[in-house]
């Protein structure tokens, strides 16, 4: 297997919650205890009220499709050996909203709205991403986002 | 409170072509856009006593030598300048600054104030580090930078939903292009001037699905200035004030997963506030020179800017109303699309062609009547919107 060579996720003292979680293939997100309000990314207060005691929550890994766009060219440096690959905007069924890249899809089958769950995607031994496939579909081996 | 409608005017501008002049040496199109705005405002120099540089995003040197009055020193207005700042807010530095300015000479804290950008985001920033630079500015470095989002997967986040909500065909986004090129033809400072039909358009090949290369703007190096001073002034220096007559304005977030859904709904209360300080409703406007950056933006702020039926911004350049010789003239500079994009400075050209046509300086593609002319500008991945409007008469 060729080295990973795409950027890697930013680690802080919250991000690293997140990303460890997502080893043990878990999405997290945050909920506000003093209003409810699901936040991501994650933040140091909610957004809402300003509370400082945010939760730690496990999505169900299932959203939709808000927006997409293939990448065929002008991609960032680091991804212009990875072309095409899909972008996407997914409204989480929790109520919050993430970006990631689709993958294990045909390229014609993407649309607006469409049904996505998550995958998860160890690219180094450290960081796994989580990224979504259309829900029914089973995971291809080759395609990768 | 009080409002500022009619109490500020733009009296002067200045621009050097848009493109690529690898040999124009970045402080000599400042100097010479500074030198055309004061001469074309009828003021003295020395009745500037505001300097206020645009960010710089080619060269961060550059950028920091206009922060430390390079202006001031290059201009000879050492002895009466009172205060030189950069004011950045990459595509909206245009709203930005016209609302620092007006207040600082309604409120009587400056005489006049001038405003000045200059960036060579063509020659001065190889298309490699356009890319990175662009990936990484208003991305959330924890959660979007490992998924290869950039500003020009943006064009294609925002395309891609406009279509699935409007029904906007792809040759009507085709349109808006075709409607800026037929506007550059008539620019002399734009960089793009050869007409492209909307079959050009779409033979051009998909970049960002379902973003095509000739939907991109351009990046160029550019410069333009403009000087604001009160209306009391300018009634005094000058027969073709533009008048500032309304400002509304929004800021929504910092990333594209942090819009508010559905994406830049929070545009259209900043164009109410500004009709209401005008005065004025969608249908009182003579043209309208729209923030480009892509035609998403474009027709999504037609939308919201109320200037057409909600979605169906894409008929209207469609049918050629946008056009030169239309019913609504719509970015008449050609936008950075077709004029070019000199990074913080796309929102100044348009803000700058708002007031040439309002002053009736805008030689060939002159719109006659030109009364009222809006002009919005953008920032970051879409964070704010900003609305200003202009008029001959207050």
């Amino acid at each position: 297997m060729s080295e990973y060579n795409k950027p890697l996720p930013l680690i802080t003292e919250q991000s690293k919650v997140f990303y460890d979680a997502c080893k043990e293939e878990k999405l997290l997100y945050q909920q506000c205890s003093e209003c409810g309000q699901a936040i991501f990314f994650p933040k140091q207060l909610c957004p809402n009220c300003m509370s400082h005691v945010l939760e730690w929550q496990t999505s169900r890994g299932k959203g939709k499709v808000y927006t997409f766009t293939i990448s065929y060219d002008f991609a960032p440096p680091q991804f212009a050996q990875a072309l095409p690959y899909v972008l996407a905007i997914i409204n989480m069924d929790e109520g919050f909203t993430i970006m990631s890249n689709i993958v294990a899809c045909d390229l014609e089958r993407l649309e607006c709205d469409m049904p996505v769950e998550v995958v998860f995607d160890p690219v180094t031994p450290e960081i796994t991403l989580p990224k979504f496939k259309p829900v029914n579909s089973e995971q291809k081996g080759g395609h990768r986002g | 409170m009080d409002s500022i409608r009619g109490k500020a005017a733009i009296v002067g501008i200045g621009e050097v072509p848009t493109g690529h002049y690898p040999e124009r040496p970045f402080i000599k199109a400042a100097v010479d856009v500074c030198e055309m705005a004061i001469k074309d405002s009828g003021l003295a120099k020395e009745d500037i006593d505001t300097v206020i540089p645009i960010g710089v995003v080619s060269n961060a040197l550059d950028g920091a030598n206009m922060v430390c009055c390079w202006i001031v020193e290059e201009m000879g207005m050492g002895k009466t300048a009172k205060s030189n700042f950069q004011i950045m807010s990459g595509g909206s530095s245009s709203a930005n600054s016209l609302k620092t300015a007006a207040a600082l000479v309604t409120s009587g804290l400056s005489k006049a104030v001038l405003v000045v950008h200059c960036d060579r985001m063509g020659t001065g920033l190889d298309l490699q580090a356009a890319l990175a630079t662009f990936s990484v500015v208003s991305v959330n470095q924890e959660y979007e930078v490992p998924y290869g989002f950039s500003q020009l997967a943006l064009s294609g986040l925002l395309q891609q939903r406009y279509m699935h909500d409007t029904g906007t065909t792809e040759r009507q986004i085709a349109s808006v292009v075709a409607s800026l090129r037929k506007w550059a033809a008539l620019n002399p400072n734009a960089m793009l001037q050869k007409p492209k039909t909307v079959e050009d358009i779409l033979d051009s090949k998909i970049i960002c699905h379902p973003v095509r290369k000739k939907m991109m703007n351009i990046l160029a190096d550019g410069a333009a200035a403009y000087i604001v001073t009160t209306a009391e002034r300018a009634k005094a220096v000058t027969d073709t004030p533009a008048y500032i007559l309304g400002l509304g304005s929004r800021c929504t977030n910092f990333t594209v997963t942090g819009q508010p859904q559905d994406f830049f709904k929070a545009w259209n209360p900043a164009a109410r506030e500004a009709y209401e300080m005008a005065g004025i409703t969608p249908k009182d406007i003579d043209v309208a020179e729209i923030y480009d950056a892509f035609p998403s933006f474009l027709l999504q702020s037609m939308d919201y800017l109320e200037l057409c039926k909600p979605g169906e911004a894409g008929k209207l350049f469609e049918d050629g109303v946008t056009s030169p010789g239309g019913e609504l003239p719509v970015t008449t500079n050609g936008g950075m699309m077709a004029q070019g994009h000199t990074g913080a400075g796309g929102g100044i050209a348009i803000l700058v062609e708002a007031a040439r046509q309002v002053m009736g300086k805008a030689g060939d593609r002159q719109v006659p009547n030109a009364n009222i002319v809006v002009e919005t500008a953008v920032g970051g991945v879409g964070m704010d919107f900003h609305v200003g409007v202009l008029g001959r008469e207050v």
